[in-house]
């Protein structure tokens, strides 16, 4: 049986559409990232699921159950929001059972689940704690912790991460990983964050301008983006574009770029749509050589990260390029530099953003 | 290099114009308490016999014997315990709809009541004399509280205060089962404390220190609050008892107003600021 | 939260609404009406039009005492104004001194009037005041402050800026608290003068405090009415009748109600006007902070 199923959902504020018929199917246990830009409508949707905005059309459906009727709190859904909204006035251990005690759970039963997350989440300590004594990273495990004790078949977690600095967001980052393995129930993570969402989700969700833009494992969305967008938004740093022309050929589509190079790319030429193309390549792809090269740039920017460093350049014909190199780069803001690019991990984007793919890549 | 320009740095011509403020803010109340433990009889022709002792307790010994004084105290206190409860309960139910929930005509309903802002007590009270003589409340706690409860000064504060609350508390409540009542009662309320507690504080000094209507609500002096009974004995002090007498009255009476100010000076100085910077 | 436009918060406001219909939109209508009828003591009364307006435009007593209104509340705004800014000027300090003045300072605020009225009788009575024994030790004729026409009015006033000057001076320092620190450092670095400090920056940082206390204060000082009617009645030969005074005794002791309720329209739209200056000069419509 799916876990959370969405048909059809639409939403639209006023005379402004923010989701367009939505589809979804969850697996049990499944971790899912919502990944899109503010605005793409992925807060809205988790809003839906959570019963506290209601979808113009459309059905939500939880193991087997539909839901979209049902007010927020009878759904069996737990939500862990942005800010956390704990209970100011509440200690963490009346955070975690004001839930329980509003659906009548007997007190030693609802005893027995606050210490047991407790212990899982390291927060027993706490307990008797106000939200004001807490740090950030302690109020996000109460709040974890407030969603766990509801032994939720959902959960919701609105941008997790978005409110720890940095070292303390990596730690959460892998223990919110370790909490996966432990609960039984799907979560549904939402993220601007590329980051988070391909550490952590079994399938990622893009969205982007009220759509679903494309579903499918961290690695897959990295590898074979189906739009222009998802390959921009994903990868860091962003893909590269190039407008590009099909050139005669066989079997696998010949490429030429603006300032007159050729690349063989793997793409079968017989996929590819008419009109003007779009060639896509990591900067992983893209190297400074010093053999024989596809092309040569002009260097804008050098960004050394240690373990590797960028190179931002410019083609012949002032397209942005980005290249790497070794971490050790001699290479100067001015330079001209060959560039080799691994025709073989190219993407090619049709006139309407759809992409095609190597078949070997 | 410290800049430190904020604190004001007075001259010592300034400190002495402060301190003959302060002085002239002192000496009334000072001479009142003066007057007040005095013989009534050393009194008669010369009051500056209030500088020189012997001083006396026994005016305020014939406040506690006199139980009509005692009456408008407890008078007072109903009223103005009763109006303040009143304020915050009505204040805080329609604050909470007007802040959180969807409702019809729930703009024009507020518009309405803010506008109510602008409606100063002499332009209804008349009216309001005649109707509580219809519904034949006049001299009774009912008809000295209720006009006290219609201010939409309270609303408005509870409304603003309310929505200031982050609404991902009211989505966490619901998430939680709570149903409306439970999320009003357990978590928005709780939260409202300090405006709760600002609100009274003004609302009971109003309502204590209130004139207009009891004067003329309340006409058996058994019903006087103390505002109107200190002002019948002002009125009649050369028929009655005397000024020793009628001022420890006066001190007797503000005494409770006294304690509420010390206690809650914060609460009166917040509520400043917020009216300050609206 | 789409999903809770229902009438259930209907039931969260209608306690307060329908008491505000009843105690305070009624009686305002109820005013209007009756301002236009003829009313005595029995309640029975008949239309008269603008009749009691008309009356009211021709009495020389309601007059004099629109011109007393305006005239104490000339002589009391401005005072307590200037002295509440200086007060606020001066004890804008941690110190606890400061505290302990700003205390004394806002003390009288908190007394009704019906206290501060007695304070002050015992004060100003030429017999047995406190003035009158200060003058008479100076060996000086102690001054008829109640019952002379020319001193009657500025001893109302003196009382009642003793009475209010704590509320004006608490909004000017919270005015002050929300001027930016970082405003008079760089006013130090510029090498600015206090005077030029105070034109300059705390003065037009506070002047939306300044135009909400001296408009709070007028609609307030329009309506004075204990003061008159309990340290001198209105008297010596009506100098000190105020407005409200007026409708009150118009309505309480010769029970035309008609005639007071246009008294109390009269002075309402006076007051309406001041309010909506208010509105004008800070910029802020009235329904600016109204629900979404």
């Amino acid at each position: 049986m799916a876990s959370l199923e969405l048909k059809g959902v639409r939403k639209a504020f006023g005379a402004t559409p923010v989701l367009d018929d939505i589809n979804l199917t969850l697996e049990q246990r499944e971790f899912i990232a919502f990944l899109g830009p503010s605005g793409s409508g992925k807060s809205t949707l988790l809003r839906i699921i959570a019963g506290l905005e209601t979808a113009d059309a459309g059905e939500v459906w939880l193991e087997g159950r539909r839901i979209d009727n049902l007010p927020p709190g009878e759904r069996g859904i737990a939500m862990v929001f942005q800010h956390y909204a704990l209970y100011p006035h509440m200690s963490a251990r009346d955070n975690m059972a004001f839930g329980l005690k509003n659906a009548k759970v007997p007190p030693s039963e609802i005893e027995r689940r606050i210490s047991e997350a407790a212990e899982v989440l390291e927060i027993t300590a706490l307990l008797d704690r106000k939200p004001s004594e807490m740090s950030g990273g302690q109020r996000q495990r109460v709040a974890i912790g407030r969603a766990l004790v509801k032994e939720p078949k959902l959960f919701l977690l609105d941008e997790p991460l978005s409110n720890l600095d940095a070292a303390l967001r990596l730690r959460t980052r892998v223990e919110l990983a370790q909490l996966k393995q432990k609960v039984d129930a799907a979560v549904i993570m939402v993220t601007h964050d590329q980051a988070e969402a391909m550490t952590l989700a079994d399938r990622i969700i893009v969205m982007n301008d009220r759509r679903i833009q494309q579903v499918g494992p961290p690695m897959e969305i990295y590898s074979r983006p189906q739009n222009v967008f998802v390959a921009q938004f994903v990868g860091s740093p962003a893909m590269t574009l190039l407008p590009a022309i099909l050139a005669e050929g066989g079997e696998f589509a010949r490429l030429k770029l603006g300032d007159g190079s050729v690349l063989d790319t793997r793409v079968p030429a017989a996929a590819l749509p008419a009109g003007n193309l779009r060639l896509g390549i990591r900067p992983e792809a893209v190297r400074v050589t010093n053999q024989e090269a596809t092309t040569k740039g002009k260097v804008d920017l050098v960004e050394r990260l240690g373990e590797r460093t960028l190179v931002y350049a410019r083609l012949a014909d002032g397209q942005p390029i980005t290249a790497e190199d070794d971490a050790y780069s001699g290479i100067k803001i001015g330079d001209e530099v060959p560039l080799l690019i691994d025709s073989s991990a190219a993407h090619v984007f049709g006139p309407d953003g759809n992409s095609s793919h190597g078949t070997a890549a | 290099m410290a800049v430190n320009v904020k604190r004001s740095k007075l001259t010592l011509l300034g400190w002495a114009a402060l301190l003959v403020g302060a002085a002239i803010m002192l000496v009334p109340l000072l001479w009142t308490l003066l007057l007040s433990l005095k013989h009534n009889a050393d009194l008669v022709g010369h009051s500056d016999a209030a500088l020189h002792p012997p001083y006396t307790l026994e005016n305020y010994g014939a406040i506690f014997g006199n139980s009509r004084t005692l009456r408008w105290l407890l008078n007072s206190a109903i009223v103005a315990l009763g109006q303040t409860a009143g304020v915050l309960i009505l204040s805080s139910l329609a604050g909470y709809a007007f802040a959180r929930l969807q409702f019809p005509f729930r703009r024009t309903l507020f518009v309405i009541v803010l506008l109510g802002l602008a409606v100063p007590s002499q332009a209804v009270i008349l009216p309001q004399h005649q109707l509580f003589a219809w519904l034949h409340l006049h001299n009774s706690y009912p008809g000295l509280i209720l006009p006290g409860l219609v201010g939409p000064f309270g609303v408005f504060f509870m409304t603003t205060y309310m929505r200031g609350i982050p609404r991902e508390l009211d989505e966490a409540a619901m998430l939680d089962g709570a149903s409306r009542w439970t999320i009003f009662s357990k978590i928005v309320l709780p939260l409202t404390l300090p405006a709760q507690s600002t609100l009274a504080v003004f609302t009971f000094l109003g309502a204590w220190n209130d004139y207009w209507w009891p004067l003329i609500s309340a006409t058996r002096s058994d019903m006087y609050t103390l505002t109107v009974g200190l002002a019948s004995a002002q009125m009649n002090y050369a028929q009655t008892s005397g000024l020793g007498y009628l001022m420890a009255q006066a001190v007797f009476a503000s005494i409770p107003i006294f304690i509420v100010y010390i206690v809650f000076q914060k609460q009166i100085v917040r509520a400043m600021a917020g009216a300050a910077v609206r | 939260m789409t999903s809770e436009r229902d009438w259930r918060g209907l039931l969260f406001v209608a306690p307060f609404v329908l008491l505000y219909a009843l105690i305070l939109v009624f009686p305002l209508l109820r005013g209007m009406w009756l301002s236009l009828n003829q009313v005595d003591l029995f309640g029975a009364g008949h239309f008269v039009g603008l009749g009691n307006y008309t009356s009211l435009l021709h009495d020389p007593i309601f007059g004099a005492s629109l011109v007393n209104t305006f005239e104490v509340t000339f002589m009391i705004v401005p005072a307590l104004t200037i002295f509440a800014l200086l007060l606020a000027l001066s004890l804008n300090s941690a110190g606890s001194g400061a505290a302990l003045l700003r205390g004394i300072f806002f003390a009288s605020a908190v007394l009704s009037v019906t206290i501060v009225t007695l304070v002050w009788r015992f004060m100003l009575a030429p017999d047995a005041g406190l003035l009158g024994e200060i003058w008479k030790a100076l060996g000086w004729q102690p001054l008829p402050f109640l019952s002379d026409v020319h001193l009657v009015l500025p001893a109302l006033a003196i009382t009642t800026v003793w009475w209010s000057v704590g509320f004006p001076m608490l909004l000017f320092l919270a005015g002050l608290q929300q001027i930016p620190q970082d405003m008079y450092e760089a006013a130090a670095l510029d090498q600015a003068s206090r005077w030029t400090t105070f034109w300059r920056i705390t003065l037009p940082s506070l002047r939306r405090t300044l135009i909400l206390v001296i408009m709070l204060q007028t609609a307030a000082q329009l309506q004075l009415f204990g003061q008159s009617q309990l340290l001198t009645a209105g008297g010596p030969s009506g100098a000190s009748r105020t407005a409200v005074l007026f409708l009150f005794e118009s309505a309480f002791g010769r029970w035309e109600l008609g005639y007071a309720s246009a008294a109390a329209e009269v002075l309402f739209l006076i007051i309406l006007a001041v309010t909506f200056t208010q509105y004008w000069t800070t910029g802020r419509a009235a329904a600016g902070s109204d629900g979404r």
